[in-house]
């Protein structure tokens, strides 16, 4: 074996699996078409969001690099819907790309175990068996041997870009797209279907007139995403924002049949969240604008995000449609909107350890599960590493549950239901919210990290400390009386809070802001997680109700047809998890109770 | 999903809601004989029972008062019908003493079961063969489904699409507040709580749980009381209300002499009809331990219906929603004009005196009887309820200004309720919601 591990990829999944490997003490190799665009930002130059800060929170906690990488990059800090509610508020901060990428390639460059090489994987070697992945094979004619194989290729398998009338087989623009993977997939069975996404113009900063624009600036103060430590310091730019007209929809209404998506040249689902200009304007006929974020791409250049309008119309429409929006008058197009179309494989396809069904040893993350954004790339390329070390030592996958983390609930969405759209995380896509919140994800995974070995001493040890900082502060708010009750009572009511009480209890002002903000929302949302939990305690009834990978569904008489079909190609491992398969009704699933419970007898 | 928790117990009566010589009630779940034996006459002979035997005994209530002499079919776990250890009581067919045991069990903490319930335990535990697997799935398609099948009849259609109709209008709210919860606050347009739209959906939803009382009144049935003074012709029109009802069994005695009632029905409306002796008794005669029951009972009546003698008069109580009050006699005397009135004894009026007791029944609904939507069962009852009273909280966080994202909590309790009446609803159907009617999306 050349290698324990090759990481196929260098973008966000890419990067979190292989330092995963390499940090867990695995010798990995990590092979990516283009050295230069490692850690790209391919998209909007901003991290974090809503649930999607919380999930780079998680990676951090469970220890990744992600928050790393962008707590060191970022030129702008928010923090969005604060006035919505702790459960639903979230981190997001403005990168400067360069910074970002850099940043991303000196990391893994400075992992003793990991080795870096540029080509471009074409095909998977397996054993004579057909179902064991024993390698790769590259374009430049190399076979490299590995136990394990993380796959992340992105958008650039089998990747095409699309401006009007012009199409070439790109993953990004101007960058060739991994040729012949895909196909080869495709021969060995794997279920490859098509998506498609796309992204805004870019234009130069000094031809904008921002006097037309809404100025939008960040927090005064930064806070980082990841736990390990507790500032940082970052220059701080603004974004601005304009919106499109009444001329600029005319101009795109006159144009629609130039758009390669409504032409029917691009035949991929595209994200129904994050629609294109043309698509607003068409499903939205009512609204006379559309809302656009100009965003800086970085400090050291002219480059800025049109973020709002991404589209596929041909460049000379663009020019007009830009043009006629406030502030871009005069706008010079760098570079220009595009749409990509790629090649995904049906996360059904995987098992929660996102190991392969079809082919042992093989692990896929990101976008090639059929995701969007860098976030949820991230935290797949972070579990498919965690997992491949697993399976190199032997041991039991970790599978994260709905409960404790976005990241859960992405991967359980993903290999029980699929997806038909690049798949974006929404913090409604999760049954407990309350208990997602970003500011404790180190309370619900640090220990998991260090458990597979990848989170530090210290960060166990950081974690421990802020634990009996907050019991010292609830201590604190037990023993004191404001009125008639005690604090920890009257922080429960609505118009109390942490700040108004600290002016009888002087003593809170030495705890920092993030221990004290914790414990308010602790106090004050108890009462609905107690409510919440209880509600947990039956939905992991079902998921601890475990079903064996080599069930077999045939056996059982009763099944429905459909469900049993579902059941088989899922092959849940829970009935909790059977149960949320779209198919399967609750027959097959008592059926299922019925013989599991049988067998569980037959065992005791 | 959860309706599949087997670890309690359940009970039900087996045989029909009706008097009968006797009826069977029927118990499952692991632990039920330890729990019954602490009110049964002999706890150590029903502990130890072994499978198929039978144990004869009385129920008792906690302070040890006799309800019924009952046999005890003893099954344990791994035989009988669910294949739990259970339990079959044959006690008598009294509906008095059905009820009464019933609510000892529910006292008890054990759970009224659902329909088909019993079988559905019998299936999980295998007790059934998988050959009659596709019979059973009827039973256990969906709760929805099941609850409608069990109590519905031919409005389970015209009932699930207005429950759907409540459904889509929360699924449009909770689709305004999710959208504020996925999206930045400067993505979105200036954001106004549906209010409106809550308080007319709360509204509905308590206007159909309501019908509630419609139904359990034409379930359940109400209590009637005749009262009146000695000699006011209590006793005829209690033997000719019997009489003129097909579907009364004998009237029974009442266990404390106190008493005499029967079972009829009053324009579909099952009565227990209670005819007092006790006032018909001289006061002193009788022990005050039994008027403290009269009293009691007439408390409890859902109508009392007060017979005054035309030839005598004598104390008339005032009429109130609850006292209905009747002039018998009319062959011999003539009653007040425009007061109703009917001779027992000819029975003139008597049908006059049957509509009036059922309008009086009906007349304190905030719904109408003739209402074409009624809920019929406790469970959805139950339900519309919990979603009803999940949506008046959430009325309340909005009011106080609480954020948005407890507020969701109750939205998607309240959804989760009407979830289980016809059918769950997913984060992909809300997101389905955002996504076609809001324009989102840098």
């Amino acid at each position: 074996m050349d290698y324990d591990a090759i990481v196929v990829g260098g973008g966000h999944a890419g990067i979190e699996a292989a330092l995963a490997l390499s940090r867990i003490g695995y010798k990995t190799l990590l092979i990516t078409q283009n050295l230069d665009a490692i850690g790209r930002l391919s998209c909007n130059p901003a991290i974090g969001g809503l649930s999607k800060g919380n999930i780079v929170r998680e990676v951090d906690a469970l220890g990744g690099e992600m928050a790393h990488l962008i707590d060191h990059s970022m030129i702008q800090y928010r923090i969005l819907n604060r006035r919505r509610g702790p459960a639903v508020q979230a981190p997001r901060a403005q990168a400067d790309k360069f910074t970002y990428a850099r940043l991303a390639k000196e990391t893994l460059e400075s992992e003793h175990n990991l080795s870096i090489f540029m080509d471009t994987v074409v095909d998977l070697l397996l054993d004579l068996s057909g179902k064991r992945l024993i390698g790769v094979i590259t374009q430049r004619r190399h076979t490299i041997s590995a136990k394990v194989v993380v796959l992340t290729t992105g958008t650039f398998m089998e990747g095409r870009i699309f401006i009007g009338e012009y199409d070439a087989p790109n993953g990004r623009l101007e960058e060739p797209a991994a040729i012949g993977l895909g196909t080869n997939l495709r021969k060995k069975g794997f279920p490859v279907g098509r998506l498609k996404t796309g992204t805004p113009a870019r234009v130069r900063k000094s031809t904008l007139d921002f006097d037309k624009m809404e100025i939008q600036d960040g927090e005064e103060l930064m806070m980082p995403f990841s736990f390990d430590y507790d500032s940082i310091s970052r220059p701080m730019v603004p974004c601005y924002i304009t919106w499109t007209n009444e001329k600029t929809h005319a101009i795109i209404q006159e144009n629609i049949h130039r758009s390669p998506l409504y032409g029917g040249k691009i035949t991929g689902t595209g994200p129904r969240y994050c629609p294109s200009i043309e698509d607003k304007v068409v499903r939205f006929p009512d609204r006379d604008r559309h809302q656009i974020f100009v965003e800086p791409e970085g400090i050291e250049t002219e480059e800025m995000y049109l973020n709002g309008i991404s589209s596929s119309l041909p460049e000379d429409v663009q020019w007009d449609f830009v043009h006629s929006i406030a502030g871009l008058e005069h706008a010079q197009i760098m570079r220009p909107a595009y749409a990509v179309e790629y090649d995904f494989i049906d996360p059904q396809a995987l098992f929660p350890s996102l190991e392969s069904k079809l082919v042992e040893n093989l692990f896929i993350a990101g976008q090639t599960n059929g995701t969007s954004g860098y976030e949820e790339a991230a935290c797949q390329g972070l579990m498919a590493g965690i997992n491949a070390a697993q399976k190199l030592k032997g041991e039991q996958p970790l599978v994260l549950s709905r409960n404790e983390a976005y990241t859960g609930v992405l991967i359980d969405d993903l290999v029980t239901m699929g997806t038909k759209e690049p798949y974006r995380m929404f913090t409604s896509r999760a049954e407990y919210r309350l208990n997602l919140r970003h500011d404790s994800c180190d309370q619900r995974l640090t220990e998991k990290g260090y458990r597979v070995g990848l989170q530090s001493e210290d960060g166990l040890s950081r974690l421990q400390h802020k634990l009996e900082k907050m019991e010292t502060v609830k201590d604190l708010l037990r023993q004191r009386k404001v009125a008639d009750k005690s604090a920890i009572q009257a922080l429960k009511m609505p118009e109390v809070t942490m700040d108004s009480l600290q002016e009888s209890i002087p003593e809170l002002a030495g705890f920092e802001e993030p221990i004290r903000y914790q414990v308010e929302l602790d106090v004050k949302y108890e009462g609905y997680i107690n409510r919440q939990e209880r509600q947990i305690n039956r939905f992991e009834k079902l998921e601890s109700f475990h079903i064996s990978q080599d069930f077999d569904y045939d056996t059982l008489d009763g099944l429905s047809t459909e469900g049993k079909e579902k059941l088989k190609l899922v092959r849940p491992i829970s009935v909790g998890q059977a149960s949320r398969i779209s198919g399967v009704r609750n027959s097959d699933i008592a059926l299922l109770i019925v013989h599991l419970d049988r067998e569980g007898r037959r065992e005791r | 999903m959860r309706e599949y928790v087997t670890d309690d117990i359940i009970y039900a009566l087996a045989t029909p809601w009706a008097q009968s010589a006797l009826a069977v009630i029927r118990v499952s779940g692991e632990g039920c004989k330890a729990l019954l034996a602490t009110r049964f006459s002999r706890p150590k002979a029903l502990e130890d029972a072994g499978n198929a035997t039978l144990i004869h005994g009385y129920l008792q209530d906690e302070a040890g008062k006799k309800i019924d002499e009952v046999i005890a079919a003893v099954y344990t776990e791994g035989h009988g019908y669910t294949l739990e250890e259970a339990l079959e009581f044959s006690c008598h067919g009294s509906l008095a003493v059905i009820k009464e045991i019933l609510a000892l069990f529910s006292r008890l903490g054990m759970r009224s079961a659902e329909g088909g319930e019993f079988t559905f335990r019998a299936f999980l535990h295998g007790r059934l063969d998988l050959t009659q697997a596709e019979a059973v799935q009827e039973l256990v398609v969906s709760q929805s489904e099941r609850s409608r099948a069990l109590a519905l009849g031919r409005l389970e259609g015209s009932l699930k699409d207005r429950i759907s109709s409540l459904k889509q209008q929360l699924m449009l709210v909770m689709a305004a507040v999710e959208v504020q919860l996925d999206y930045a606050e400067d993505e979105l347009d200036e954001f106004v709580f549906p209010h409106a739209q809550l308080v007319d959906l709360t509204e509905q939803l308590h206007h159909l749980s309501e019908t509630y009382q419609v139904g359990k009144l034409y379930k359940s049935g109400a209590r009637i009381v005749l009262a009146g003074s000695t000699n006011a012709g209590k006793s005829s029109l209690f033997n000719l209300l019997l009489k003129q009802e097909r579907s009364i069994v004998s009237p029974v005695k009442g266990t404390t002499r106190d008493y005499i009632e029967a079972d009829l029905s009053i324009e579909g409306i099952p009565i227990r009809l209670y005819d007092t002796a006790g006032l018909r008794e001289s006061s002193d005669s009788i022990e005050s331990e039994g008027i403290k029951r009269t009293e009691r009972l007439i408390g409890q009546a859902d109508l009392v219906v007060f017979l005054v003698d035309s030839t005598m008069m004598g104390h008339v109580p005032d009429e109130d929603e609850r006292t209905l009050v009747v002039y018998n006699k009319s062959d011999l005397a003539k009653p007040p004009k425009g007061k109703l009135s009917i001779s027992a004894q000819s029975g003139e009026g008597v049908d006059r005196l049957l509509h009036e007791i059922s309008s009086r029944l009906t007349s304190g609904f905030s719904v109408s009887p003739d209402e074409l939507l009624i809920i019929e069962s406790e469970r959805q009852y139950q339900l519309l309820n919990a979603s009803e009273e999940a949506l008046s909280r959430a009325l309340v966080l909005v009011d106080e200004d609480i954020p948005l994202d407890i507020t969701a909590v109750e939205l998607s309790e309240a959804m989760d309720n009407l979830g289980q009446l016809t059918g769950e609803v997913t984060p992909s159907d809300i997101l389905e919601t955002i996504f076609s009617g809001f324009c989102v999306g840098k």
